[in-house]
């Protein structure tokens, strides 16, 4: 039954955007303590990326801080209690069985947090976040709802790839997911973009060079993105 | 090899025939596997405990209460003749009360009841339709015998559960279900949607809930997905030209034809109930009161499932069906009548009492757990208000196996059964069994730490 309220809407694109958080912090993080193993860097210049200070005394606190600690905003455990809030509500356009992944993967999370070796424990969580986006795929039969979840997963996932200096190839690439998402939005919706804010980001990401030295410009637009026009800052 | 799990008694109860953990585990599924699947699936129920909402999972018990073919088959022929009397019994009160004029039922017990609403004077609700679910709680005695305990006919909750546990229980122990023929409980929410189709006046089907934190959001949220119906709130309704409309993200409007409300009739409408409710919808009663929009269950059904009116039930089908009740009461007295009163006052030790405006589980004492000058001080308070009370003799009931920590151990449980009237007054095979797990009590509510088990009706 087609027909989605102005909550409903908000929860279904907030559901996209905290498990693709999720997603990328993780896929981040993993990365990240790849790189610890060979001490070639620490965790300093992530905290950078969200202008955090330092108030971590080791890699160890950092990790932990940054996986499993739920009071901690930029968190794995609090992204994903919030998706699971968004996804909670939304039972009945999402299915028992899409929901049930983020229950799995918020109990691998409390799992490895006792474990021994943070990375093999936390594989199976990739696999949930995988599987829940092929539920979403496949049960959410109403493509103006899916295409909500879609952009939510894709603004975020833009927004992290050039808030942690993800390559210039991948946040192209990202955006021109986006604008094929965006424009399957009906009219007269809350996820309609603001012109004005889209057309700027387009005019950075279409270039290499302006990237490089404009995409903080992009990254204030992506936030605006949603915003009604006239509304700019 | 007859590899059943039950047998038959010559009293007609059927007993489990493993009475080890291990066989029952073989058998049934093993309890922590089963409750993990559920707490995978959400299965939760929301309580308040100092003013903090939790979430609790609810425990399930692998052991089923089994019953048999030839007990379903008289259990379902006594719940459609009393259900169907209670529905007629609704259209006579909010239209002629030729049964309070006859006699049958005194006056008193009709206006003095909370749930009578004077708002739903003269609404006939589409195909006359009162109680579309109705939640009947029954127990079985010992001897075989089942008796009613209660009707709730206004927002009766728990058929989910079940329903669920059904589908995973099949997952966890298919052999079960190859070895014993039981009847497929998986057509509620198509039961539901039909009694829903049937009620609906014109537009979508739409479920409404208090939101997140009501305790039975996950039935809410289950029955919306399964049944295809749209799960609402307050604030995305509102009525236009006496028509119940949904409010669309794009600033729409979508026509809702029958609302499932799962809030209780006080805060429906600010306008007609309660001021203060800020989970209703004003101007709803008027466009039902139109006939533009069906309300499951209809509002002013309290009248019918009072503690009070429980008492007059087996009359009401003799008046209304012209038929002997096929299932009864438990023996019941009301401190109204001269010779109850008496007769409850000088046994008050041996009965349980009931406080009619309670629910849950709550306002339920058993005489024989009173000091002596709480027996004198409680017959004080039924001498004093003695419409306030209903006295009834206390079933022993029978007990069912559950498995507590490995072991099997025998505790009360109770079976609310669901009937859903929509063209037809039809019976779901199936069932809430809620057990206590305190050895001690007789109080089964899962908001008092009771747990729940499948029910298996058999086909033959």
């Amino acid at each position: 039954m087609g027909t989605i309220s102005l909550e409903h809407s908000d929860r279904l694109y907030w559901l996209g955007r905290y498990t693709e958080r999720v997603f990328t912090t993780l896929k981040t993080l993993q990365k990240l303590y790849d790189r610890t193993i060979d001490n070639r860097s620490g965790y300093a210049e992530y905290l950078g990326y969200f202008g955090l200070s330092d108030s971590y005394g080791s890699n160890r606190d950092f990790f932990r801080s940054f996986l499993y600690d739920s009071t901690n905003p930029n968190s794995v455990a609090y992204s994903l209690e919030r998706a699971y809030d968004n996804g909670i509500v939304l039972r009945e356009e999402i299915s028992t069985e899409t929901l049930s992944f983020l229950q799995l993967a918020k109990d691998t999370l409390a799992k490895s947090e006792m474990s021994e070796n943070t990375r093999l424990s936390l594989l199976p969580l990739v696999d949930q976040l995988y599987a829940f986006w092929g539920c979403i795929a496949d049960n959410v039969y109403d493509e103006e709802k899916k295409n909500i979840i879609y952009c939510g997963k894709t603004v975020e996932r833009l927004d992290l790839y050039m808030r942690t200096g993800y390559p210039y190839k991948s946040v192209k690439k990202e955006f021109g997911r986006l604008c094929k998402r965006l424009k399957n939005v009906p009219e007269n919706t809350p996820f309609c973009c603001n012109s004005q804010y889209f057309g700027e980001i387009e005019d950075i990401v279409g270039s290499a060079e302006k990237y490089s030295s404009e995409s903080s410009t992009a990254l204030v637009d992506l936030e605006h993105l949603f915003e009604p026009m006239g509304a700019a800052v | 090899m007859d590899r059943r799990l039950y047998c038959l008694q010559k009293n007609g109860v059927i007993t489990m025939t493993q009475q080890n953990n291990e066989q029952c585990t073989k058998a049934v599924g093993n309890a922590d596997e089963i409750n993990e699947l559920l707490r995978r699936y959400g299965v939760k129920f929301g309580i308040y405990k100092n003013g903090v909402f939790n979430e609790q999972f609810f425990p399930f018990d692998p052991i089923p209460r089994v019953i048999p073919a030839e007990d379903f088959k008289s259990i379902e022929k006594g719940l459609v003749q009393r259900v169907n009397a209670l529905n007629e019994f609704l259209f006579d009160i909010y239209h002629e009360k030729k049964i309070v004029r006859d006699g049958i039922i005194p006056e008193d017990f009709i206006y003095i009841s909370k749930g009578y609403l004077a708002q739903c004077e003269g609404i006939t609700p589409k195909n006359k339709v009162y109680s579309h679910i109705s939640g009947i709680d029954l127990v079985q005695a010992k001897d075989g015998e089942w008796y009613i305990l209660e009707d709730n006919l206004r927002i009766p909750s728990g058929a989910s559960y079940p329903l669920i546990a059904r589908e995973l229980t099949r997952i966890a122990a298919p052999q079960a279900f190859q070895e014993n023929d039981i009847v497929d409980n998986r057509n509620y929410a198509k039961l539901l949607k039909e009694t829903m189709e049937n009620a609906n006046c014109g537009g979508i089907r739409a479920i409404l809930t208090p939101g997140r934190y009501n305790a039975a959001y996950f039935e809410h949220s289950y029955l919306a997905e399964h049944t295809g119906s749209v799960l609402v709130q307050n604030d995305e309704l509102f009525v236009e030209d006496n028509i119940l409309y949904h409010r669309t993200y794009s600033g729409g409007k979508t026509r809702i034809g029958v609302l499932y409300r799962r809030i209780a009739d006080e805060y429906l409408d600010p306008l007609n109930f309660l001021p203060e409710s800020l989970i209703g919808i004003p101007n709803l009663m008027e466009v039902y009161r139109s006939g533009n929009v069906g309300i499951i269950n209809a509002p002013g059904n309290g009248v019918a499932d009072d503690k009070g009116i429980y008492y007059f039930v087996p009359k009401m089908i003799k008046y209304y069906l012209d038929e002997e009740p096929i299932l009864h009461n438990a023996p019941t007295y009301l401190p109204f009548y001269e010779d109850d009163m008496k007769y409850v006052l000088d046994n008050l030790e041996k009965l349980v009492i009931k406080d009619v405006a309670e629910a849950g589980g709550y306002g339920v004492v058993f005489g024989n757990d009173l000091t002596k000058e709480k027996l004198e001080e409680f017959r004080r308070t039924i001498i004093a208000e003695p419409r306030r009370f209903i006295a009834q003799e206390v079933i022993d009931f029978l007990d069912l196996p559950i498995l507590d920590n490995g072991e099997t151990v025998m505790r009360k449980a109770d079976l609310r059964a669901f009937v859903l009237t929509g063209e037809i007054t039809k019976v779901w095979a199936s069932g809430l069994t809620r057990f206590s797990r305190n050895p001690d009590s007789f109080v089964v509510n899962s908001s008092q730490g009771g747990g729940f088990k499948d029910t298996w009706v058999l086909s033959r």
